[in-house]
């Protein structure tokens, strides 16, 4: 377990400013944590265990220096994770700190929740709706009508183009959505 | 005119009249005034003449042998004398005498002459005119009666300089009357003249150059009276079509009379209009008679649209929509307005170029004019099945095209089959061609395409104009900024807003990012980029917050967008609110667009908009937080999970989401954890002094977070304002708390009463005191105010008396 080194934290904020924008400030900053002995809330930082960002309290990260760095296999919530080649990716279970400040959001309605959790994009035809403004390639969380995150990716159209697409065009290209929990167990 | 030169001469030619027959009637008389001897040296005074005219008819009202007299008078009389007297008689303004300040009684005969006159006019009018001559009719009379009256004034003055011969007085007052004789006499022609063109336009229209003539003259009066009895000459005169001069090829051809007479016509009356427009705005320069021209000018453009001359007549009028004076703008918007409701008249065509010019002010101006003037485009109309002309025609020409295409293809096939049919076809085609384009000359109807033309360039030059004015807003306040000392003021931009939320089911979708982008820009006023600030109050930053939601829910296809930065810029308005500086209704009709017909909501962004709206009603005005209240119950009713609020232990932890603790001073509504806190506000507000305020708070307190009964409360927000906030005008505070004490007394009864009256007591005496109090309070502040005037004043005075001192000083050394 390691602090991030500087091409790293800029790969991970890079990747969430994407998602939260502006917010990234209340996730990195502004986060308190009331856990541990202290009276003091403490901050939350990022953590890199074997390849895996981790998204962790101060507190924790003081108890967690008690554990061999081989035999740790999880602390905090888990964000992301390096690839081989060195690149940051978001993991699903990042999915509820994005969805507590994202900034573009698109809602899905519940005939098509099924086909984007089995693995699916999302169609203009299954959206319920939309936020304004949202560029090509931003990051969109995906939610249920219902106002329950399932998932997240990038747009595939902006606001104004979705407008005018037929219904079968794809709107969010999926990174990740909770089926994966399901789908890929070993591998998360 | 010939006739009524006889009438004129012919009133002063009665009263003598009068006395040869009445000679009888003067022996009547004389044996009267035997009778009463007394009053005789008094009424020798008098002036008998009239006093015996008097009394003759009250005679013949009483004698029938004295009809016989009237009789043979009415048979020695002329026939047109014949038709005057009866006139006369029967007209009861005219039948009563008016006493001169000598006592003496003097008939208004004279008055009887233009009317006489003008109800001939008015005879011939009815026939050749029809219904447009009652306003001018109107005009004419009060010119007339005006004229008559001051001719009756002089006679009587004459009569008076008579009575008094003193050769000085007499000289003075010839003095005045020449120069009032000559106005008189002005008048009077110009009455004559446009009575005469009213009566038969056609054998007389040289009169009207005389007309213009008399309205070049120097006495103000008379101008202003020529230019106004012109307009209504006009307005009656002016054909209803466009005029055209004939070629030279067409003068040389020979033509009938009538055809020579009409084209006489024709081109006088259309030379004397020119004239007259040139001169109207030329007169408009000046200030003496601005008013009138203007005045001129609109109810010309009113009237006679589609006349030639429109386009300098609307530059006029256009002209002054902006004016600085009251008046003239009024008259100008007024007439502008009517001209886009009713496009019938003209087609429509001047319309656009109203609204082309306007456009141009606009653009000449750098947005710096009157709102009124662009409160104007609000009364356009656009026909609904032409929605959207912009784009549908394209789209429509599109499929033509292809309908087109189609038969193409269908008629090449049949051509290999066929060749005949084809040929019928043609044939067939090119009739129904020619048919429809003979009916289209004929009919007046407008041409469809033509008119979706119209209005498309109509709407377009609209849109340029609202856009530039945002454009404007948005891009002169980043300039402000960097001069703090000039405040970038938006005159234009309300009524602007109010334009684009009319009219934005037309907006084509292309401008819509950009619209909305700078809308966004100016309802967040600044807020995310701190170097910018827009110098917005906090209405016109609900108004764009109320424009945006509208523009997109009519252009809404099927996809549901989420304004979010809208609904954070509102989150933040409604902190900015202040009940007595801001528009009220602005801001229910924004809590009703943006929270009450939405129709879905995040539930965190629910819960943090009933939470502010419910703190926020507790320090509004009480018609502010009935609408708040009813959006709370509205958002309530529709977010189940919300009703968590209504509950007494904090929700916080996993109902909270990501956010533990509320924090009311968050920026963004998502962020505010709203859920974690309980609506302790609605205890309060059941105490409220209103009874209505009382009476929602309480339906809300006792919601259900259970059940679930979908019954919407059909009130909306604005409705409840617009009801509570005239209510209030009416409603007394005071009056009022007895009632709610009354309304405590029912619910607890166990309380004794008179501790009840006692709080009661209590509460006036408290109101007493307050009131003394207060009243102490600001005759204090008043004290202190002036106090620091008269010191300041005093310092000054002390300070000019010290440098006289010191000049003084001065003056006696140079002088030493």
């Amino acid at each position: 377990m390691r602090p991030l080194d500087e091409n790293e934290t800029t790969a991970v904020f890079n990747k969430l400013h994407k998602f939260v924008g502006n917010n990234l400030k209340n996730i990195v900053l502004d986060a308190q944590s009331n856990e541990g002995p202290d009276s003091k809330p403490g901050r939350y930082c990022f953590r890199l265990q074997k390849n895996r960002v981790y998204y962790v309290s101060e507190s924790l990260i003081k108890r967690a220096t008690n554990v061999k760095r081989e035999k740790l296999v999880s602390l905090g919530t888990q964000i992301g994770k390096f690839t081989k080649v060195g690149k940051f990716q978001l993991t699903i279970q990042s999915l509820n700190l994005l969805a507590a400040n994202a900034k573009h959001k698109v809602w899905l309605k519940p005939t098509s929740e099924m086909s984007f959790l089995y693995g699916n994009s999302v169609l203009k035809g299954g959206l319920g709706r939309i936020t304004e403004n949202i560029q090509v390639n931003d990051g969109v969380v995906v939610f249920s009508m219902s106002d329950v995150p399932l998932g997240f990716g990038d747009a595939a159209k902006s606001t104004v183009d979705c407008r005018k697409m037929d219904p079968n065009g794809i709107v969010v290209h999926r990174h990740a959505d909770i089926g994966e929990y399901l789908r890929m167990e070993d591998d998360l | 005119m010939g006739k009524k030169k006889q009438k004129v001469v012919l009133p002063p030619e009665l009263p003598p009249d009068v006395p040869d027959e009445d000679i009888e009637v003067t022996a009547e008389d004389v044996h009267f005034i035997n009778e009463n001897l007394d009053y005789a040296s008094y009424l020798s005074n008098l002036d008998t003449k009239s006093i015996t005219k008097h009394v003759s008819r009250v005679a013949d009202v009483n004698e029938g042998a004295l009809e016989l007299l009237y009789e043979k008078r009415m048979r020695k009389k002329l026939d047109g004398k014949d038709k005057e007297q009866p006139g006369m008689e029967v007209d009861p303004v005219d039948a009563l005498p008016v006493k001169t300040p000598l006592g003496k009684l003097y008939y208004r005969r004279v008055t009887k002459e233009p009317k006489e006159g003008e109800e001939e006019s008015k005879e011939g009018d009815s026939i050749t005119k029809g219904p447009s001559f009652v306003k001018l009719t109107k005009t004419e009379k009060r010119l007339n009666t005006k004229k008559s009256r001051k001719e009756a004034k002089k006679q009587a003055k004459e009569e008076e300089v008579l009575q008094i011969p003193q050769a000085e007085v007499l000289d003075e007052v010839k003095k005045d009357l020449t120069a009032e004789e000559a106005r008189e006499s002005k008048k009077y022609k110009l009455a004559v003249l446009g009575t005469s063109l009213l009566a038969d336009p056609e054998s007389n229209i040289k009169n009207i150059k005389e007309m213009l003539e008399i309205s070049k003259d120097e006495d103000s009066a008379i101008v202003m009276l020529g230019l106004k009895s012109l307009v209504a000459v006009f307005k009656d005169i002016i054909p209803g079509y466009r005029i055209r001069l004939p070629t030279e090829k067409e003068q040389e051809m020979k033509v009938s009379k009538d055809v020579k007479k009409m084209r006489f016509f024709e081109s006088t009356l259309l030379s004397a209009y020119k004239a007259y427009v040139q001169k109207l705005v030329a007169l408009q320069q000046q200030t003496v008679y601005k008013r009138v021209a203007v005045r001129c000018l609109c109810t010309l453009l009113e009237a006679l649209p589609h006349f030639n001359f429109r386009e300098s007549l609307l530059a006029a009028v256009v002209k002054n929509i902006s004016s600085q004076d009251d008046v003239v703008r009024k008259f100008c918007c007024a007439t502008i307005k009517s001209l886009f409701t009713d496009n019938g008249k003209h087609g429509g065509e001047a319309t656009v170029e109203a609204v082309k010019m306007i456009a141009e002010l606009v653009k000449a101006y750098n947005c710096q004019l009157h709102p009124d003037s662009i409160e104007v485009f609000l009364s356009l109309s656009f026909d609904e099945d032409l929605g959207r002309p912009e784009k549908p025609v394209m789209n429509k020409r599109g499929q033509n095209n292809k309908s087109k295409k189609k038969k193409d293809a269908d008629d090449q096939k049949q051509m290999l089959e066929n060749e005949r049919k084809k040929n019928r076809k043609e044939m067939l085609s090119k009739t129904r061609e020619e048919v429809k384009a003979d009916f289209k000359a004929a009919s007046f109807a407008q041409d469809t395409h033509e008119r979706r033309r119209m209005q498309s360039q109509t709407l377009s030059a609209v849109f340029e104009t609202f856009f530039r004015i945002l454009k404007h807003a948005v891009e002169s306040t980043s300039e402000a900024s960097s001069v703090p000392g000039t405040s970038g003021s938006h005159p234009l931009l309300a009524p602007c807003l109010n334009g684009i939320g009319k009219y934005s089911h037309l907006i084509d979708m292309d401008f819509m990012p950009d619209l909305m982008n700078s809308l966004g820009k100016l309802a967040g006023n600044g807020s995310k980029s701190s170097e910018k600030s827009y110098q917005l109050t906090v209405s016109e930053r609900l108004r764009c917050c109320i424009v945006a939601f509208k523009v997109m829910k009519s252009n809404l296809d099927a996809l549901n967008v989420d304004l979010h930065d809208f609904f954070v810029q509102f989150y933040n308005l409604i902190l900015e609110y202040r009940p007595g500086r801001d528009q009220g209704d602005v801001l229910a009709e924004a809590l009703k667009i943006m929270l009450c017909d939405d129709r879905q909501h995040d539930m965190q962004r629910a819960a943090a908009f009933i939470k502010r709206l419910a703190s926020f009603s507790l320090c509004f005005g009480s018609a502010e937080s009935m609408a708040a209240l009813v959006t709370v119950k509205h958002l309530l009713l529709k977010n189940l999970k919300c009703r968590n609020l209504l509950e007494n232990d904090a929700g916080g932890g996993s109902v909270a989401g990501a956010i533990a603790k509320y924090q009311p001073d968050a920026m963004d509504p998502n962020r505010s954890g709203a859920l974690a806190s309980v609506l302790w506000e609605l205890n309060l507000l059941k105490k409220h002094y209103h009874p209505a305020v009382c009476s929602i708070a309480n339906s809300i307190s006792t919601m259900n977070t259970s059940n679930n009964q979908v019954y919407h409360s059909h009130v909306s927000p604005l409705q409840a304002y617009t009801d509570l906030s005239q209510l209030d005008k009416s409603f007394a505070p005071s009056s009022d708390v007895k009632k709610g004490n009354n309304k405590k007394r029912k619910g607890s009864d166990n309380m004794p009463v008179k501790v009840v009256s006692e709080a009661d007591l209590i509460d006036q005496m408290d109101e007493n005191v307050v009131r003394k109090k207060l009243g102490e309070h600001f005759f204090l502040l008043r004290d202190i105010q002036e106090n620091e005037k008269l010191r300041s004043e005093l310092d000054r005075t002390t300070l000019s008396l010290n440098l006289y001192d010191q000049y003084k000083k001065q003056k006696k050394r140079k002088t030493r």
